[in-house]
C-alpha cells in the first residue's frame, strides 16, 4: 500500500547517531515514569487546593466530568501547598531536559515506514499526537507561566489543567504499550554496564543495524549531560521553593526579595499595580463582616483590640516559590462569631482591589475551622506594608498564595454546603 | 482480531479509553473562549517538534558524527548544550518577554537575567575547559 520509503528521515540511514536505541530510550523513559506521575499528581492537587467548586474560585471555568476532587484540601501541615507546588515546578523543570532527550532518542520512530501498518498501529500513532503535543504543551505553558511570559494569549489555568488530561490520557496508553519493552531492555543490558563503555567500545545497540556514524561521545557523556542539565534546572526550582541559602542557586528563579526590614520578602502583586492608593486604606477603611443576615463594621483599631494569635505560615505561589513568615492576626473563625456564625462555614473574601483576577477568593470549611487561618494585621512584629496587604490580609495554612487576599474589605461567611 | 486489527483486544480497549480521556479534555478546551489559540498551541507543540526540532537534531547529528572523533569536541559540546538548555528554558525572562507583567507582580524587573545567563554560560565553558586541560595534562 505504501511502497518503499521516500528519501530523507523515512530511511534508516538518515539518522546517524549510534547512541539511539531501546536501551537509551528505556533509561530516559524509566526516569520520566517516576517524575511525570509526581508532576501530574501534584498538579491535580494544586487544582484541588484552589477549591474551584466554591464561590467564584473557578474563575469562570465550566466545571465538567474531569473536575473531580476526591477529598477536601487539608490545612495540615501548613507547608503542604508549598511542598506539593514546589515539587510540581521543580520536578517539571528537572524533567524537561530528560523529555527532550527522550524525544531525540525516539525521533526516527516518528518517521517509520510504512506510516500505518494496521488499525492498531493507526490508533497508536493518533495517541502519539496527543502524547507529544499534550506533553510539550504542558511543559511549554508551565515554563512560560513561571516567567510571566504570557505569549500564548489564553488563560493559563484552564488550558494547563485540561492539557494535563490530554497528556495523562495518552501517557497511560503509552506506558501500557511500552512498559514491557522498557523493563526487558533495561534487564538485558543492565543500567550501569552501558554507561561504563569507553568511546572505543561504544557501538550501536544490538539489533539496531550498523548504518550509523562512528560515535563521538560515550553513552556516559550523553546521559551525564542530560543529567547535568536536569540538575541545573532542578536547582532553579529547589532554590526558589526551599529558600534559605539554597535560594542563591536559583539564578533564574522568578522571585527576589522585595524591599528590606520585617516586610522585606517576595511580593505577589504590588499595591501600585493593584491600584491601591493611600486614601483607600487610611482612617476611613472599614472591614465589613457579614453572615446570616447580620453585618458588623470594624475599624483597624477595633480589629487590633480583638484577641490575636501568631503563626509561622508560608505564602506559597503556584509558580513554585514560597516564603515563610511570622504572621499575627485575628483567626477568621473568631470574626465569624461576631456575626453569630459557628460550625462548618465557608467565607467569600473581597479586596478593595477592583480589577485583579484574584480580588475575590472563597475559603472552605477546612480553612475556617483551623485557628491558624488569620486575618493578618502584622508580620514579623511590624504592621503589614502596603505591598503586603495593609490594613489586613488573609493568610492560612496550606492555602495557595493567591487566595491569601490582600487589602481585605469584606468577609462574607456562609454555612458550608454538604456535598 | 489480531489479523484484522493488528493487536489483541486489550490494546483496543486501552487505546479507546485513552483517546476518550484525551477527547473529553479537548472538549473542555473547546468550551473556553480561547479555544482556537489553545488548539493552535497544542498542534504547534506537536508539529514544531517534528519540523523545528527534527532539522535541529539531524544537523546536530551530522555535526557531531560525520567529522570523526576528537575528545575536545565533547568538552565543547557539553557546555554548549547546557547553555543552550538555559537559553531555551529561561529565554523568555532572559529576553525580558514578561517584563511588564513581572514588574506588576513582583515589583522587580527581568533585567538581571541576561547578565546571569552570560555569567552562568561563561562558568560552564570555563569549567569544561578546565576539565579538558586537566585531562590533557594527565594523559
Amino acid at each position: 500500500m505504501f511502497g518503499p520509503p521516500p528519501p530523507g528521515p523515512f530511511r534508516p540511514g538518515f539518522w546517524r547517531s549510534p547512541l539511539r536505541g531501546p536501551w537509551l530510550t528505556s533509561l530516559l523513559g524509566a526516569v520520566l515514569l517516576i517524575a511525570v506521575p509526581l508532576i501530574a499528581v501534584t498538579g491535580y492537587l494544586s487544582n484541588a487546593a484552589y477549591n474551584p467548586r466554591l464561590g467564584e474560585n473557578a474563575l469562570g471555568r465550566n466545571l465538567g466530568l474531569l473536575d473531580f476532587y476526591l477529598f477536601p484540601w487539608p490545612t495540615h501541615p501548613a507547608w503542604l501547598y508549598a511542598f506539593t507546588q514546589g515539587l510540581h515546578v521543580t520536578l517539571g523543570l528537572a524533567a524537561f531536559p530528560i523529555l527532550l532527550a527522550k524525544l531525540w532518542s525516539v525521533i526516527p520512530k516518528l518517521f517509520e515506514w510504512p506510516p500505518l501498518r494496521s488499525p492498531a498501529h493507526a490508533l497508536e500513532r493518533l495517541s502519539l499526537l496527543f502524547l507529544v503535543g499534550g506533553g510539550l504543551f504542558e511543559f511549554i505553558t508551565g515554563i512560560l507561566d513561571i516567567q510571566y511570559a504570557y505569549l500564548f494569549g489564553f488563560f493559563f489555568t484552564d488550558a494547563h489543567y485540561y492539557g494535563a488530561w490530554v497528556f495523562s490520557g495518552a501517557l497511560a496508553f503509552h506506558v501500557l504499550l511500552k512498559f514491557g519493552t522498557m523493563r526487558s531492555s533495561l534487564r538485558t543490558r543492565g543500567i550501569v554496564a552501558p554507561l561504563r563503555e569507553k568511546l572505543t567500545d561504544t557501538r550501536p545497540e544490538p539489533g539496531e543495524g550498523d548504518d550509523f556514524a562512528a560515535p563521538s561521545m560515550t553513552r556516559r557523556a550523553l546521559v551525564g549531560t542530560v543529567g547535568a542539565g536536569s540538575l541545573l534546572l532542578l536547582a532553579q526550582g529547589a532554590g526558589d521553593s526551599i529558600g534559605g541559602p539554597l535560594r542563591r542557586l536559583a539564578l533564574f528563579g522568578p522571585r527576589e526579595r522585595f524591599g528590606g526590614g520585617p516586610n522585606g520578602f517576595a511580593v505577589n502583586r504590588t499595591a501600585s499595580s493593584a491600584g491601591i492608593a493611600g486614601h483607600d486604606v487610611g482612617g476611613a477603611w472599614r472591614l465589613t463582616v457579614r453572615g446570616a443576615g447580620r453585618s458588623v463594621s470594624l475599624s483597624r483599631a477595633q480589629l487590633e483590640a480583638l484577641p490575636s494569635s501568631t503563626h509561622e505560615l508560608p505564602i506559597a505561589c503556584v509558580e513554585g516559590w514560597s516564603t515563610t513568615q511570622r504572621w499575627r492576626g485575628v483567626p477568621l473563625r473568631d470574626l465569624a462569631r461576631l456575626v453569630e456564625m459557628r460550625g462548618q462555614l465557608t467565607v467569600d473574601v473581597s479586596s478593595i482591589e477592583q480589577n485583579g483576577v484574584f480580588a475575590k477568593a472563597s475559603l472552605g470549611s477546612q480553612q475556617i475551622s483551623d485557628a491558624r487561618t488569620l486575618l493578618a494585621l502584622s508580620v514579623n512584629g511590624e504592621y503589614l506594608s502596603l505591598d503586603h496587604g495593609y490594613p489586613a490580609r488573609v493568610i492560612g495554612p496550606a492555602l495557595p498564595g493567591v487566595h491569601c487576599t490582600k487589602w481585605v474589605s469584606e468577609l462574607r461567611f456562609r454555612e458550608a454546603q454538604r456535598r | 482480531m489480531r489479523a484484522r486489527y493488528g493487536a489483541g483486544p486489550l490494546h483496543l480497549f486501552a487505546g479507546l479509553g485513552s483517546l476518550l480521556i484525551c477527547g473529553a479534555a479537548v472538549l473542555q478546551w473547546l468550551a473556553s473562549p480561547d479555544a482556537l489559540r489553545i488548539l493552535i498551541w497544542f498542534v504547534a507543540a506537536a508539529v514544531a517538534h517534528d519540523l523545528v526540532l527534527l532539522p535541529l537534531y539531524s544537523a546536530l547529528d551530522r555535526l557531531s558524527g560525520a567529522r570523526g572523533v576528537g575528545s575536545w569536541r565533547v568538552y565543547l559540546r557539553v557546555p554548549l548544550l547546557l547553555s543552550g538548555l538555559l537559553l531555551l528554558v529561561f529565554g523568555p525572562e532572559i529576553l525580558r518577554l514578561g517584563n511588564a507583567t513581572y514588574r506588576t507582580a513582583s515589583g522587580g524587573t527581568q533585567n538581571v537575567y541576561l547578565i546571569r545567563f552570560l555569567l552562568a554560560s561563561g562558568a560552564l565553558f570555563a569549567l569544561s575547559g578546565a576539565a579538558y586541560a586537566l585531562r590533557s595534562t594527565r594523559s
